[in-house]
């Protein structure tokens, strides 16, 4: 069912003892119908909300830098605190000192990642934008641009390779090792690192779904009534609950993007 | 000096109990699935175009995972 379809099920007073069966959430309330469009490109919710996420993000940081005081008051001083936690808390400890030149990445991917997925519970907006993962694949090719690049540069393109591997392997089993280690830091880390974002953020949604229309579908004039109460205690928790994951979400994407860096930079060990 | 927190080094041991400490657990896990991958679709191209048997490719990521565990082990598990 589309999100469109939905509303008009919704709409139409589909309840329980009304023998109109509960209609669950699925992939169709992924599946937008285009807002508008530009051309022949074709605006969708999720693209709608990114471009807004990105003018908040931009907007935020505007305002608190754009005339910096040195005693920080309002925006400044959220956005310094913002920026301080992702250094502190990310970067410091997973590159050192000599990794301050990848703050501003840092510090944008977090931002950029928490806003999208706090879409997710902001009225009318509701969709988390990394629940289509296409979003998402763009944000790890970044990353796996930036680390492999900066491997490259530093290590040089034979050291990259040479230096994943960790040393005092015996040379006979080293071999039959290397490929095993190729093939997770190359190809496994960008895969895991897009589908945790993605799929934490699209279980996210369907379960909020799962409780919002249960909910609805619950009033009634019945006993009906009292299911519909406990499932909208659930949503309110589950609210609250994503409300954590979603700045979880955005952490840990960016932690290990710093952490993948700092693999890339420290040498051999 | 006891009792100081060991200075950050990521690789490996180092990491402290923290946000930062799951790359390790993630690091392994990804071991684990590239042996099983890596040495399972050897043994599938094998299976299906060289030895023509079926009992390559279970051998395969069997083999893998093993491969995985050891290297797991030198990595994470000496201290």
């Amino acid at each position: 069912m589309t999100p469109d379809a939905r509303l008009s099920a919704v709409a139409g007073g589909c309840h329980i003892f009304s023998g109109c069966g509960y209609n669950a959430p699925g992939l169709g309330d992924f599946i937008f119908k285009p807002i508008f469009s530009i051309g022949p490109w074709h605006v969708t919710k999720p693209e709608l909300l990114m471009v807004i996420s990105v003018v908040v993000v931009v907007g935020f940081f505007w305002a608190a830098f754009a005339k910096p005081k040195l005693v920080p008051r309002g925006a400044q001083n959220i956005g310094e605190i913002g920026i301080m936690f992702i250094r502190d808390q990310i970067l410091r400890p997973m590159i050192g000192k000599r990794g301050d030149r990848f703050l501003p990445y840092l510090v944008s991917l977090f931002f950029f990642i928490w806003i999208m997925n706090i879409m997710e519970i902001i009225p009318v907006a509701q969709f988390p934008v990394p629940a289509h993962i296409g979003f998402v694949w763009t944000l790890v090719g970044l990353t796996w641009l930036t680390y492999v690049t900066v491997g490259i540069r530093v290590k040089g393109p034979i050291g990259f390779f040479k230096d994943m591997v960790p040393s005092g392997v015996p040379w006979w089993i080293l071999w039959l090792l290397a490929p095993i280690i190729w093939f997770s830091d190359i190809l496994v880390r960008p895969f895991t690192l897009g589908v945790r974002l993605f799929a934490n953020m699209f279980a996210g949604h369907i379960l909020l779904l799962v409780f919002y229309l249960a909910t609805w579908y619950f009033v009634s004039a019945s006993i009906g009534i009292v299911y519909a109460a406990g499932s909208l205690a659930m949503v309110i928790v589950l609210t609250g609950f994503e409300l954590l994951i979603q700045a979880l979400q955005a952490f840990i994407f960016t932690i290990l993007t710093a952490f993948y860096i700092g693999d890339s930079i420290e040498s051999a060990h | 000096m006891t009792g100081s927190p060991a200075p950050p080094s990521r690789r490996g041991r180092g990491i402290p109990a923290g946000p930062g400490g799951r790359s390790d657990g993630w690091a392994a896990f990804s071991y684990l699935l590239s042996g099983m991958i890596v040495y399972g679709g050897i043994g599938w191209v094998l299976g299906h175009w060289v030895i023509h048997s079926a009992l390559v490719f279970p051998l395969g990521m069997v083999l893998g995972l093993a491969l995985a565990t050891v290297l797991v082990v030198f990595r994470f598990g000496r201290s």
